[in-house]
């Protein structure tokens, strides 16, 4: 096979492996948001910003990931 | 014609004209959609700012409109993500939040280009962003006070050098995954729209050149999936607005809260 095809389909590859990680981790807090605005909808506004700062955070891994694609 | 060879062309096709350096007139076609976003902006802002009064009047919709977004804006980005002081912010994060609307919204019309899907606009987005809530950061707490207030107050001493390391990374990062999340969020979907609607494309061609029904029969798949791509885009679109936006508010809330 091609190598340049080969180091390419590498790269798709490993992007996935490491979005698995952000993707398991960003469900985990969008399970805690729902289920902490259906108990306390006052905080609605809150809950989600704090949402969205977890969910930024685990994201910036699968990002990491996304540029390492390009860079290599 | 083969529908899957005719397909491998498309798709070239396409990627060629994501290509950032494709020029039109004077500018590159990512500048020239950042320049039409700022005139639709002036021409909608403007006009709106004009009229603003306090009892809003029947036949001002539009400003209504914007001022619904501005204060939509104020209450649910700034005061929920910033708390006290947020009203001086406000002006920076309103700014963000409708040029990247309507540049991602721009991007849906077919045949036309979000200037967001490029990564040079995205980086000048967010290194905007980055001097901004840093400078605001020196300038509510002093050079030196700003440096220590990276690590999170309350940690035991000799932990202290460690996490600030730790968050200091973590505070470097920020400009790059605010340029990628939104970078990547619409040049991908854009890119998985064109596949979509290339694919519907190509098999109704490839029926009418070949003159057989049967051959166009998957482009109906293509173009449901393209439908509920487009619906998950347009949502996708002011999601990506609101969360630079609400990731700048909570930045800028991190560097000026007395209480981090």
């Amino acid at each position: 096979m091609d190598i340049t095809l080969a180091v390419s389909a590498m790269k798709v590859v490993g992007y996935g492996l490491g979005a698995i990680g952000p993707g398991i981790g960003i469900g985990i807090a969008a399970y805690g948001c729902c289920v902490a605005t259906a108990r306390q909808p006052e905080l609605a506004g809150r809950i989600f910003t704090d949402f969205i700062i977890g969910a930024a955070m685990a994201e910036a891994l699968a990002l990491i990931g996304f540029v390492l694609t390009f860079i290599f | 014609m083969d529908p899957i060879s005719a397909l491998n062309d498309g798709v070239e096709e396409l990627r060629q004209s994501f290509d950032p350096t494709l020029v039109i007139g004077p500018f590159t076609q990512y500048t020239l959609w950042m320049v039409i976003v700022f005139v639709i902006l002036l021409a909608l802002i403007l006009p709106a700012a004009r009229k603003v009064s306090v009892v809003p009047k029947p036949g001002f919709g539009l400003s209504n409109l914007i001022e619904y977004g501005y204060s939509y804006v104020c209450h649910e980005m700034g005061e929920n993500a910033i708390g006290r002081g947020y009203e001086r912010h406000i002006p920076f994060l309103a700014t963000l939040f409708f040029y990247i609307l309507i540049a991602n919204f721009l991007g849906l019309v077919p045949g036309f280009k979000t200037s967001t899907g490029s990564v040079h606009v995205t980086w000048a987005l967010s290194i905007i962003s980055f001097i901004y809530f840093n400078y605001y950061g020196i300038k509510c707490r002093g050079g030196w006070g700003y440096v220590k207030s990276i690590a999170p107050s309350g940690l035991p001493a000799p932990l202290v050098p460690i996490i600030w390391f730790f968050e200091l990374i973590s505070l470097c990062i920020r400009v790059l995954t605010l340029a990628v999340r939104l970078y990547g969020n619409m040049f991908a979907g854009h890119m998985v729209l064109g596949v979509f609607a290339l694919a519907t494309s190509v098999f109704i061609q490839s029926a009418i050149v070949n003159m057989s029904f049967v051959t166009a029969l998957p482009s109906i798949g293509w173009f449901a999936l393209l439908f509920a791509m487009y619906a998950l885009e347009t949502l996708f679109a002011w999601l990506q607005a609101y969360v630079f936006t609400v990731l700048s508010a909570v930045y800028v809330g991190l560097a000026t809260s007395p209480s981090h």
